[in-house]
Protein backbone atom coordinates (compact mmCIF):
# COMPACT_ATOMS: atom_id res chain seq x y z
CA UNK A 1 0.00 0.00 0.00
CA UNK A 2 1.45 3.36 -1.00
CA UNK A 3 1.48 6.28 1.38
CA UNK A 4 -1.39 7.89 -0.55
CA UNK A 5 -3.43 4.68 -0.32
CA UNK A 6 -2.67 4.34 3.38
CA UNK A 7 -3.93 7.87 4.00
CA UNK A 8 -7.15 7.06 2.12
CA UNK A 9 -7.58 3.78 4.04
CA UNK A 10 -7.14 5.66 7.30
CA UNK A 11 -9.79 8.18 6.30
CA UNK A 12 -12.26 5.44 5.24
CA UNK A 13 -11.80 3.76 8.62
CA UNK A 14 -12.46 7.08 10.33
CA UNK A 15 -15.69 7.49 8.33
CA UNK A 16 -16.79 3.96 9.21
CA UNK A 17 -16.12 4.47 12.92
CA UNK A 18 -17.01 8.13 13.50
CA UNK A 19 -19.62 9.02 10.89
CA UNK A 20 -21.38 5.71 10.26
CA UNK A 21 -20.76 4.44 13.80
CA UNK A 22 -20.20 0.92 12.56
CA UNK A 23 -18.52 0.03 15.86
CA UNK A 24 -17.54 -3.60 16.02
CA UNK A 25 -18.62 -4.06 12.40
CA UNK A 26 -15.85 -1.70 11.23
CA UNK A 27 -13.81 -3.98 8.98
CA UNK A 28 -10.07 -4.55 9.35
CA UNK A 29 -8.14 -3.38 6.23
CA UNK A 30 -7.65 -6.91 4.89
CA UNK A 31 -11.03 -8.37 5.90
CA UNK A 32 -13.69 -9.00 3.27
CA UNK A 33 -16.09 -6.03 3.33
CA UNK A 34 -19.08 -8.19 2.46
CA UNK A 35 -18.33 -10.45 5.42
CA UNK A 36 -17.94 -7.64 7.93
CA UNK A 37 -20.87 -5.44 6.83
CA UNK A 38 -24.47 -6.13 5.93
CA UNK A 39 -25.85 -4.75 2.68
CA UNK A 40 -27.17 -1.52 4.21
CA UNK A 41 -23.89 -0.84 6.04
CA UNK A 42 -21.87 -1.56 2.92
CA UNK A 43 -24.04 0.74 0.84
CA UNK A 44 -23.82 3.43 3.52
CA UNK A 45 -20.02 3.17 3.46
CA UNK A 46 -19.90 3.37 -0.33
CA UNK A 47 -22.14 6.47 -0.37
CA UNK A 48 -20.10 8.12 2.39
CA UNK A 49 -16.85 7.40 0.53
CA UNK A 50 -18.29 8.83 -2.69
CA UNK A 51 -19.32 11.97 -0.82
CA UNK A 52 -15.99 12.39 0.97
CA UNK A 53 -13.75 11.82 -2.05
CA UNK A 54 -16.13 13.22 -4.73
CA UNK A 55 -15.99 10.12 -6.90
CA UNK A 56 -18.53 7.74 -8.41
CA UNK A 57 -18.05 4.02 -7.76
CA UNK A 58 -19.54 1.91 -10.52
CA UNK A 59 -20.97 -1.59 -10.27
CA UNK A 60 -17.97 -2.87 -12.25
CA UNK A 61 -15.68 -1.59 -9.51
CA UNK A 62 -17.21 -3.97 -6.99
CA UNK A 63 -15.66 -7.02 -8.70
CA UNK A 64 -12.10 -5.94 -7.82
CA UNK A 65 -12.95 -4.50 -4.42
CA UNK A 66 -12.99 -7.24 -1.83
CA UNK A 67 -11.41 -5.52 1.13
CA UNK A 68 -11.13 -2.06 2.61
CA UNK A 69 -7.55 -1.94 1.33
CA UNK A 70 -8.86 -2.64 -2.21
CA UNK A 71 -11.38 0.16 -1.79
CA UNK A 72 -8.64 2.51 -0.59
CA UNK A 73 -6.51 1.70 -3.66
CA UNK A 74 -9.45 2.40 -5.96
CA UNK A 75 -10.30 5.67 -4.25
CA UNK A 76 -6.65 6.79 -4.16
CA UNK A 77 -6.39 6.24 -7.91
CA UNK A 78 -9.55 8.20 -8.70
CA UNK A 79 -9.73 10.96 -6.17
CA UNK A 80 -8.37 14.45 -6.55
CA UNK A 81 -5.15 14.78 -4.52
CA UNK A 82 -6.55 17.80 -2.71
CA UNK A 83 -9.28 15.63 -1.14
CA UNK A 84 -6.87 13.12 0.38
CA UNK A 85 -5.73 13.88 3.93
CA UNK A 86 -2.15 15.15 3.97
CA UNK A 87 -1.38 13.84 7.43
CA UNK A 88 0.40 10.49 7.37
CA UNK A 89 -1.53 8.10 9.62
CA UNK A 90 -0.12 6.10 12.45
CA UNK A 91 1.06 2.70 11.26
CA UNK A 92 -1.89 0.39 10.64
CA UNK A 93 -2.66 -1.81 13.60
CA UNK B 1 -73.07 -23.80 7.67
CA UNK B 2 -73.08 -21.75 10.84
CA UNK B 3 -69.80 -21.02 12.57
CA UNK B 4 -68.90 -19.74 16.00
CA UNK B 5 -65.81 -18.06 14.59
CA UNK B 6 -65.77 -14.29 14.02
CA UNK B 7 -66.41 -13.34 10.38
CA UNK B 8 -64.85 -10.63 8.25
CA UNK B 9 -67.79 -8.88 6.60
CA UNK B 10 -66.02 -6.23 4.54
CA UNK B 11 -62.93 -4.15 3.90
CA UNK B 12 -62.98 -0.42 3.09
CA UNK B 13 -60.00 1.41 1.65
CA UNK B 14 -59.19 5.09 1.22
CA UNK B 15 -56.25 6.72 -0.54
CA UNK B 16 -55.53 10.43 -0.58
CA UNK B 17 -56.07 12.02 -4.02
CA UNK B 18 -52.49 13.30 -4.44
CA UNK B 19 -50.92 10.52 -6.52
CA UNK B 20 -47.29 11.14 -7.45
CA UNK B 21 -45.31 8.73 -9.62
CA UNK B 22 -41.95 7.45 -8.41
CA UNK B 23 -39.81 9.42 -10.87
CA UNK B 24 -41.46 12.70 -9.86
CA UNK B 25 -40.79 11.86 -6.21
CA UNK B 26 -37.19 10.99 -7.00
CA UNK B 27 -36.74 14.34 -8.73
CA UNK B 28 -38.26 16.20 -5.77
CA UNK B 29 -36.11 14.37 -3.19
CA UNK B 30 -32.97 14.68 -5.31
CA UNK B 31 -33.15 18.42 -4.74
CA UNK B 32 -32.56 17.73 -1.03
CA UNK B 33 -30.10 14.89 -1.46
CA UNK B 34 -28.04 16.75 -4.05
CA UNK B 35 -26.83 19.18 -1.42
CA UNK B 36 -25.47 16.34 0.72
CA UNK B 37 -24.63 13.48 -1.61
CA UNK B 38 -22.15 13.50 -4.49
CA UNK B 39 -23.69 10.56 -6.38
CA UNK B 40 -27.41 11.30 -6.27
CA UNK B 41 -28.08 8.74 -8.99
CA UNK B 42 -27.19 5.96 -6.56
CA UNK B 43 -29.97 7.11 -4.22
CA UNK B 44 -32.40 7.37 -7.13
CA UNK B 45 -31.55 3.77 -8.05
CA UNK B 46 -32.45 2.71 -4.52
CA UNK B 47 -35.90 4.23 -5.00
CA UNK B 48 -36.32 2.45 -8.31
CA UNK B 49 -35.30 -0.85 -6.67
CA UNK B 50 -38.28 -0.55 -4.30
CA UNK B 51 -40.51 -1.61 -7.23
CA UNK B 52 -43.07 1.03 -6.32
CA UNK B 53 -44.75 2.86 -9.18
CA UNK B 54 -45.90 5.82 -7.12
CA UNK B 55 -47.55 6.92 -3.92
CA UNK B 56 -50.76 8.66 -2.90
CA UNK B 57 -49.54 11.45 -0.66
CA UNK B 58 -51.44 12.86 2.30
CA UNK B 59 -50.82 16.37 0.97
CA UNK B 60 -50.04 17.88 -2.44
CA UNK B 61 -46.31 17.57 -3.10
CA UNK B 62 -45.94 21.37 -3.05
CA UNK B 63 -47.01 21.53 0.61
CA UNK B 64 -44.24 19.29 1.99
CA UNK B 65 -41.39 21.84 2.02
CA UNK B 66 -43.30 23.93 4.59
CA UNK B 67 -43.53 20.97 7.01
CA UNK B 68 -40.49 21.82 9.08
CA UNK B 69 -41.59 20.69 12.54
CA UNK B 70 -43.18 17.70 14.24
CA UNK B 71 -46.12 19.90 15.23
CA UNK B 72 -46.87 20.73 11.60
CA UNK B 73 -46.56 17.16 10.34
CA UNK B 74 -48.62 15.79 13.22
CA UNK B 75 -51.32 18.44 12.72
CA UNK B 76 -51.51 17.30 9.09
CA UNK B 77 -51.68 13.68 10.29
CA UNK B 78 -54.68 14.44 12.50
CA UNK B 79 -56.46 16.48 9.81
CA UNK B 80 -55.89 14.18 6.83
CA UNK B 81 -55.96 11.00 8.92
CA UNK B 82 -59.43 11.82 10.25
CA UNK B 83 -60.71 12.31 6.69
CA UNK B 84 -59.16 9.12 5.36
CA UNK B 85 -60.08 7.04 8.38
CA UNK B 86 -63.69 8.20 8.16
CA UNK B 87 -63.79 7.39 4.45
CA UNK B 88 -62.39 3.89 4.99
CA UNK B 89 -64.76 3.09 7.88
CA UNK B 90 -67.78 4.48 6.00
CA UNK B 91 -66.99 2.36 2.98
CA UNK B 92 -66.47 -0.77 5.07
CA UNK B 93 -69.71 -0.25 7.01
CA UNK B 94 -71.68 0.38 3.83
CA UNK B 95 -70.27 -2.77 2.22
CA UNK B 96 -71.14 -4.80 5.32
CA UNK B 97 -74.61 -3.35 5.66
CA UNK B 98 -73.81 -2.35 9.23
CA UNK B 99 -74.74 1.05 10.67
CA UNK B 100 -72.37 3.13 12.84
CA UNK B 101 -74.73 2.67 15.80
CA UNK B 102 -74.19 -1.08 15.63
CA UNK B 103 -70.42 -0.87 16.19
CA UNK B 104 -69.54 -2.28 19.63
CA UNK B 105 -65.70 -2.28 19.38
CA UNK B 106 -63.44 0.14 17.53
CA UNK B 107 -59.75 -0.74 17.10
CA UNK B 108 -57.55 2.03 15.72
CA UNK B 109 -54.00 1.30 14.66
CA UNK B 110 -51.28 3.63 13.44
CA UNK B 111 -47.59 4.30 13.84
CA UNK B 112 -47.29 7.54 11.84
CA UNK B 113 -48.91 10.14 14.10
CA UNK B 114 -50.14 10.75 17.63
CA UNK B 115 -53.30 12.32 19.03
CA UNK B 116 -55.12 12.43 22.33
CA UNK B 117 -57.97 11.79 22.18
CA UNK B 118 -56.91 9.28 19.55
CA UNK B 119 -58.28 9.51 16.02
CA UNK B 120 -60.89 6.85 16.74
CA UNK B 121 -62.62 9.37 19.05
CA UNK B 122 -62.92 11.76 16.10
CA UNK B 123 -64.38 8.94 14.03
CA UNK B 124 -66.99 8.19 16.71
CA UNK B 125 -68.13 11.81 16.51
CA UNK B 126 -67.92 12.19 12.74
CA UNK B 127 -69.66 8.95 11.88
CA UNK B 128 -72.16 8.74 14.75
CA UNK B 129 -70.75 5.51 16.14
CA UNK B 130 -72.50 4.15 19.23
CA UNK B 131 -71.59 6.05 22.43
CA UNK B 132 -71.12 2.70 24.19
CA UNK B 133 -68.39 1.67 21.74
CA UNK B 134 -65.27 0.20 23.34
CA UNK B 135 -62.29 2.02 21.83
CA UNK B 136 -58.82 0.49 21.63
CA UNK B 137 -56.16 2.68 20.02
CA UNK B 138 -52.91 0.82 19.32
CA UNK B 139 -49.67 2.66 18.55
CA UNK B 140 -46.28 1.11 17.88
CA UNK B 141 -46.87 -2.23 16.24
CA UNK B 142 -45.83 -0.70 12.92
CA UNK B 143 -46.44 -2.71 9.78
CA UNK B 144 -47.74 -5.62 11.85
CA UNK B 145 -50.70 -3.70 13.30
CA UNK B 146 -53.17 -4.49 10.51
CA UNK B 147 -52.83 -8.20 11.17
CA UNK B 148 -52.56 -7.70 14.94
CA UNK B 149 -55.66 -5.47 14.95
CA UNK B 150 -57.66 -8.15 13.16
CA UNK B 151 -56.43 -10.69 15.71
CA UNK B 152 -57.30 -8.52 18.73
CA UNK B 153 -60.72 -7.68 17.28
CA UNK B 154 -61.43 -11.36 16.73
CA UNK B 155 -60.32 -12.09 20.32
CA UNK B 156 -62.92 -9.58 21.55
CA UNK B 157 -65.62 -11.10 19.36
CA UNK B 158 -64.95 -14.54 20.81
CA UNK B 159 -65.72 -13.04 24.23
CA UNK B 160 -68.72 -11.12 22.86
CA UNK B 161 -69.97 -13.28 19.97
CA UNK B 162 -73.13 -11.22 19.41
CA UNK B 163 -71.22 -8.01 18.71
CA UNK B 164 -69.60 -6.05 15.88
CA UNK B 165 -66.01 -4.83 15.76
CA UNK B 166 -64.39 -2.37 13.37
CA UNK B 167 -60.66 -2.16 12.81
CA UNK B 168 -59.32 1.00 11.20
CA UNK B 169 -55.74 1.60 10.17
CA UNK B 170 -54.50 5.07 9.20
CA UNK B 171 -50.92 5.43 8.03
CA UNK B 172 -49.54 8.66 6.57
CA UNK B 173 -45.94 7.61 6.16
CA UNK B 174 -45.02 10.55 3.93
CA UNK B 175 -45.54 12.88 6.89
CA UNK B 176 -42.80 11.11 8.83
CA UNK B 177 -40.13 11.67 6.20
CA UNK B 178 -37.03 13.25 7.71
CA UNK B 179 -35.67 15.24 4.78
CA UNK B 180 -32.44 16.11 6.55
CA UNK B 181 -31.72 12.46 7.32
CA UNK B 182 -29.69 11.34 4.33
CA UNK B 183 -28.92 7.92 5.80
CA UNK B 184 -29.43 4.99 3.47
CA UNK B 185 -32.17 3.60 5.75
CA UNK B 186 -34.14 6.82 5.34
CA UNK B 187 -33.53 6.95 1.59
CA UNK B 188 -34.91 3.40 1.29
CA UNK B 189 -37.90 4.21 3.50
CA UNK B 190 -38.67 7.35 1.49
CA UNK B 191 -38.77 5.24 -1.66
CA UNK B 192 -41.01 2.55 -0.22
CA UNK B 193 -43.70 3.89 2.10
CA UNK B 194 -47.00 5.45 1.03
CA UNK B 195 -50.16 6.83 2.62
CA UNK B 196 -53.59 5.28 3.03
CA UNK B 197 -56.29 4.03 5.37
CA UNK B 198 -58.18 0.75 5.57
CA UNK B 199 -61.04 -0.50 7.70
CA UNK B 200 -62.47 -3.95 8.36
CA UNK B 201 -65.89 -4.82 9.76
CA UNK B 202 -66.07 -8.06 11.74
CA UNK B 203 -68.94 -9.73 13.54
CA UNK B 204 -69.08 -12.38 16.23
CA UNK B 205 -70.14 -15.93 15.43
CA UNK B 206 -73.52 -15.60 17.15
CA UNK B 207 -74.63 -12.25 15.76
CA UNK B 208 -76.30 -12.94 12.44
CA UNK B 209 -75.57 -15.46 9.70
CA UNK B 210 -72.55 -14.15 7.78
CA UNK B 211 -72.69 -14.39 3.99
CA UNK B 212 -70.92 -17.37 2.38
CA UNK B 213 -68.27 -15.11 0.84
CA UNK B 214 -67.22 -13.81 4.29
CA UNK B 215 -64.07 -15.48 5.64
CA UNK B 216 -64.01 -16.60 9.28
CA UNK B 217 -61.03 -16.07 11.54
CA UNK B 218 -60.29 -19.60 12.77
CA UNK B 219 -57.25 -18.78 14.88
CA UNK B 220 -54.51 -16.21 15.37
CA UNK B 221 -50.92 -16.39 16.53
CA UNK B 222 -48.41 -13.81 17.72
CA UNK B 223 -44.70 -14.57 17.53
CA UNK B 224 -42.15 -12.41 19.33
CA UNK B 225 -38.47 -12.67 18.40
CA UNK B 226 -36.41 -12.05 21.56
CA UNK B 227 -33.65 -9.42 21.51
CA UNK B 228 -34.42 -8.01 18.05
CA UNK B 229 -35.64 -4.56 19.10
CA UNK B 230 -32.93 -3.00 16.92
CA UNK B 231 -34.27 -4.50 13.68
CA UNK B 232 -36.81 -1.77 13.02
CA UNK B 233 -38.66 1.09 14.67
CA UNK B 234 -38.54 4.82 15.23
CA UNK B 235 -36.03 7.08 16.89
CA UNK B 236 -38.13 10.00 18.13
CA UNK B 237 -36.31 13.22 17.19
CA UNK B 238 -37.25 16.91 17.38
CA UNK B 239 -38.77 16.77 13.89
CA UNK B 240 -40.77 13.60 14.47
CA UNK B 241 -40.14 9.95 13.75
CA UNK B 242 -36.81 8.91 12.27
CA UNK B 243 -36.79 5.46 10.77
CA UNK B 244 -34.72 2.60 12.17
CA UNK B 245 -34.38 -0.10 9.55
CA UNK B 246 -31.88 -2.93 9.56
CA UNK B 247 -30.76 -4.90 6.56
CA UNK B 248 -31.47 -7.95 8.70
CA UNK B 249 -35.27 -7.70 8.29
CA UNK B 250 -35.45 -10.13 5.34
CA UNK B 251 -32.96 -12.41 7.11
CA UNK B 252 -35.03 -12.58 10.30
CA UNK B 253 -38.14 -13.30 8.24
CA UNK B 254 -36.53 -15.97 6.12
CA UNK B 255 -35.00 -17.66 9.16
CA UNK B 256 -38.22 -17.80 11.17
CA UNK B 257 -41.43 -17.55 9.20
CA UNK B 258 -41.39 -21.06 7.74
CA UNK B 259 -41.26 -22.75 11.13
CA UNK B 260 -43.66 -20.28 12.73
CA UNK B 261 -46.27 -20.80 10.02
CA UNK B 262 -45.86 -24.58 10.08
CA UNK B 263 -46.34 -24.74 13.84
CA UNK B 264 -49.37 -22.45 13.68
CA UNK B 265 -50.98 -24.46 10.90
CA UNK B 266 -50.19 -27.79 12.59
CA UNK B 267 -51.86 -26.55 15.79
CA UNK B 268 -54.97 -26.13 13.68
CA UNK B 269 -54.69 -29.48 11.93
CA UNK B 270 -53.38 -27.96 8.69
CA UNK B 271 -50.18 -27.77 6.67
CA UNK B 272 -48.81 -25.34 4.05
CA UNK B 273 -50.36 -27.27 1.20
CA UNK B 274 -53.83 -26.62 2.63
CA UNK B 275 -53.43 -22.82 2.32
CA UNK B 276 -55.05 -21.53 -0.85
CA UNK B 277 -54.62 -17.76 -0.29
CA UNK B 278 -51.58 -15.99 1.17
CA UNK B 279 -52.25 -12.42 2.22
CA UNK B 280 -48.80 -11.03 2.99
CA UNK B 281 -47.80 -7.58 4.21
CA UNK B 282 -46.18 -5.67 1.36
CA UNK B 283 -43.00 -4.87 3.28
CA UNK B 284 -40.91 -4.37 0.17
CA UNK B 285 -39.47 -6.54 -2.58
CA UNK B 286 -36.84 -8.11 -0.31
CA UNK B 287 -39.29 -8.72 2.52
CA UNK B 288 -41.84 -10.33 0.21
CA UNK B 289 -39.15 -12.43 -1.41
CA UNK B 290 -37.91 -13.57 2.03
CA UNK B 291 -41.48 -14.50 2.98
CA UNK B 292 -41.94 -16.39 -0.29
CA UNK B 293 -38.69 -18.33 0.15
CA UNK B 294 -39.36 -19.06 3.82
CA UNK B 295 -42.58 -20.78 2.80
CA UNK B 296 -41.24 -22.17 -0.46
CA UNK B 297 -44.09 -20.57 -2.41
CA UNK B 298 -44.32 -20.01 -6.16
CA UNK B 299 -44.08 -16.36 -7.21
CA UNK B 300 -47.74 -16.30 -8.18
CA UNK B 301 -48.76 -17.02 -4.57
CA UNK B 302 -47.82 -13.46 -3.57
CA UNK B 303 -48.74 -11.69 -6.80
CA UNK B 304 -51.47 -9.67 -5.12
CA UNK B 305 -49.02 -8.33 -2.53
CA UNK B 306 -46.42 -7.47 -5.18
CA UNK B 307 -49.10 -5.70 -7.23
CA UNK B 308 -50.30 -3.67 -4.25
CA UNK B 309 -46.69 -2.67 -3.48
CA UNK B 310 -46.27 -1.52 -7.06
CA UNK B 311 -49.54 0.43 -7.07
CA UNK B 312 -49.47 2.24 -3.73
CA UNK B 313 -46.22 1.39 -1.92
CA UNK B 314 -45.89 -0.03 1.58
CA UNK B 315 -48.79 1.44 3.58
CA UNK B 316 -47.44 0.07 6.86
CA UNK B 317 -50.27 -1.50 8.87
CA UNK B 318 -52.88 -0.74 6.19
CA UNK B 319 -51.02 -2.74 3.53
CA UNK B 320 -52.15 -6.21 4.50
CA UNK B 321 -55.74 -4.96 4.75
CA UNK B 322 -55.51 -3.52 1.23
CA UNK B 323 -54.34 -6.92 -0.03
CA UNK B 324 -57.17 -8.61 1.88
CA UNK B 325 -59.64 -6.18 0.31
CA UNK B 326 -58.25 -6.93 -3.16
CA UNK B 327 -58.69 -10.66 -2.56
CA UNK B 328 -62.28 -10.26 -1.33
CA UNK B 329 -63.14 -8.01 -4.29
CA UNK B 330 -61.71 -10.54 -6.74
CA UNK B 331 -64.20 -13.12 -5.43
CA UNK B 332 -61.65 -15.89 -5.99
CA UNK B 333 -62.04 -17.59 -2.64
CA UNK B 334 -64.50 -20.46 -2.53
CA UNK B 335 -66.32 -21.90 0.51
CA UNK B 336 -63.88 -24.13 2.36
CA UNK B 337 -60.76 -22.32 1.13
CA UNK B 338 -58.08 -21.65 3.74
CA UNK B 339 -56.17 -18.36 3.83
CA UNK B 340 -53.20 -17.14 5.84
CA UNK B 341 -52.82 -13.44 6.54
CA UNK B 342 -49.37 -12.47 7.82
CA UNK B 343 -47.47 -9.35 8.77
CA UNK B 344 -44.27 -8.58 10.62
CA UNK B 345 -43.20 -5.47 12.41
CA UNK B 346 -41.21 -3.81 15.18
CA UNK B 347 -40.48 -6.00 18.16
CA UNK B 348 -39.37 -7.75 16.01
CA UNK B 349 -42.47 -9.87 15.77
CA UNK B 350 -45.01 -11.50 13.51
CA UNK B 351 -48.77 -11.84 13.55
CA UNK B 352 -50.53 -14.68 11.75
CA UNK B 353 -54.26 -14.92 11.09
CA UNK B 354 -55.86 -18.12 9.81
CA UNK B 355 -58.94 -17.67 7.62
CA UNK B 356 -61.49 -20.07 6.22
CA UNK B 357 -64.18 -19.20 3.70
Amino acid sequence: MTDREARVAHEILRIARDELRLGDATPAPDAALAGALDSLQLLSLVVAVEDRFRIVLEDDDAAGTRTLADLARLVAARSDAALIPAQAPEPAR
Amino acid sequence: MTSTHPAILSVGRALPPNFVDQETLIAALSAYWGARHFNVERLADLHRAARVGGRHLALPLSEYPALDSFRKTNDAFIRVGSELGAAAVSEALARAGVTPREVDHLYFVTVTGVATPSLDAKLVNRLGISPSVKRTPIFGLGCMAGAAGLARASDALRAFPGEVAVLVSVELCSLTLQREDTSIANVIASGLFGDGAAAVVLQGGERAPAPDHAPRILATRSVFYPDTEWVMGWDVVDTGFKVVLSAKVPEVIQANVGGDVDRFLAANGLSRGDVRHFIAHTGGPKVLEAFRRALDLPEAALSRSFRSLQEVGNLSSASVLFVLGDLLDAGEARPGDVGLLAAMGPGFSAELVLLRW
